[in-house]
């Protein structure tokens, strides 16, 4: 009788407390600002060094780039396969100019292998998306910065 | 930049209103004809069956690699696979739904056919991280299966490596849907 009591205690005493459950889709997970989800990728920034696609461990990245006039490499295509993709972020680290980058999306989740296949628009459309969601993390360029300060 | 082509990976709507389709179970394709002309009954009966159905998927339990501490954590208080009505079962007679968690390995490829065959009528397969999608890391590796699609039928693929509770709930919920879709006679997928 004591013990069953004891124990009804304990469940009384949970009672009270704040539920831990996260009602995810009514409730958007808060993630931490180097969480490693699906890439975003600035076209502008990119110099087709190739390292992103070098380092890969399941070289799921393919790009593709041209000269132009002024000698400097534009990216033409940058698809990334998420079928293989770990997002492990070794592309992001290994970025010199920080043209890829990760952003905190994680709802990919398709019907059909097809869309898993991801080229340069849906990634700089992702990369806008996260500006739109974080505009505290964007880093203004330099010629902005100085005419604030003037 | 060239912004027409915005989210290719969502459902196009124009392509999947394409060949509305109910297979009624049990009936020979000339009765399912026939039934498909009339069917005000039994179209609601097939919509009261999938709401049924899709807010009752029980998984069978089938944890390959590290995927399965994710989805183990999915069903855990804080992220509460229950609340969706989604059960682990630990026989695949109970189950609707198998949610392949992990590497599937050549010689674990039979016995994941055999699993799913065991499962009763209606089922359906959720390919959980790349491994199970495509091979993931061991996409160059002599012994693992590349893509569970190559032994049954997937309705579901969840990218990552492994993908977070949240993306198993987005996965799952996006087979909910599916089912109610179906059962309203819109077809979802390409093959």
């Amino acid at each position: 009788m004591f013990g069953f009591l004891k124990g009804l205690g304990v469940t009384l005493r949970q009672l009270p407390k704040k539920k831990i459950t996260l009602q995810y889709p009514d409730v958007r997970p808060e993630w931490p600002e180097r969480f490693r989800g699906v890439h975003r990728f600035i076209p502008e920034l990119c110099i087709v060094c190739n390292q992103c696609a070098r380092i890969c461990p399941t070289s799921c990245i393919s790009l593709s780039g041209t000269r132009d006039p002024n000698k400097k490499m534009r990216i033409d295509t940058y698809d990334i396969n998420f079928d293989i993709c770990i997002l492990c972020g070794l592309c992001t680290e290994v970025c010199p100019t920080e043209s890829v980058l990760m952003s905190d999306t994680f709802e990919l989740a398709t019907y059909s292998r097809d869309n898993l296949y991801l080229d340069m628009h849906w990634l700089y459309e992702n990369e806008l998306q996260y500006e739109q969601r974080y505009p505290e993390r964007v880093p203004q360029p330099a010629g902005e910065a100085k005419e604030e300060d003037a | 930049m060239d912004l027409s082509r915005l989210e290719p990976h969502r459902l196009d709507p124009i392509r999947a209103r394409q060949l509305p389709v109910i297979e009624y179970e049990g009936l020979t394709p000339e009765e399912n004809a026939e039934l498909r002309r009339g069917g005000v009954m039994l179209n609601s009966l097939e919509q009261l069956k999938a709401w049924a159905r899709s807010n009752s998927l029980w998984p069978l339990t089938f944890g390959l690699a590290c995927c399965a501490i994710e989805m183990m954590g999915t069903g855990a208080s804080h992220y509460d696979l229950d609340r969706f009505g989604i059960i682990f079962r630990a026989s695949p007679r109970h189950a609707d739904v198998m949610i392949v968690a992990g590497t599937v390995t050549k010689k674990m490829a039979p016995l994941l056919r055999r699993l799913y065959d065991q499962m009763a009528e209606p089922k359906w397969v959720v390919s959980m991280g790349v491994c199970a999608t495509a091979g993931g890391p061991y996409v160059k590796s002599y012994s693992v299966l590349k893509g569970v699609d190559q032994v049954v039928p997937v309705d579901v693929y969840i990218p990552g490596c492994p993908p977070s509770p949240p993306a198993l709930i987005y996965g799952l919920n996006l087979l909910q849907e599916k089912i109610r879709n179906e059962a309203r006679g819109r077809k979802v997928a390409q093959a």
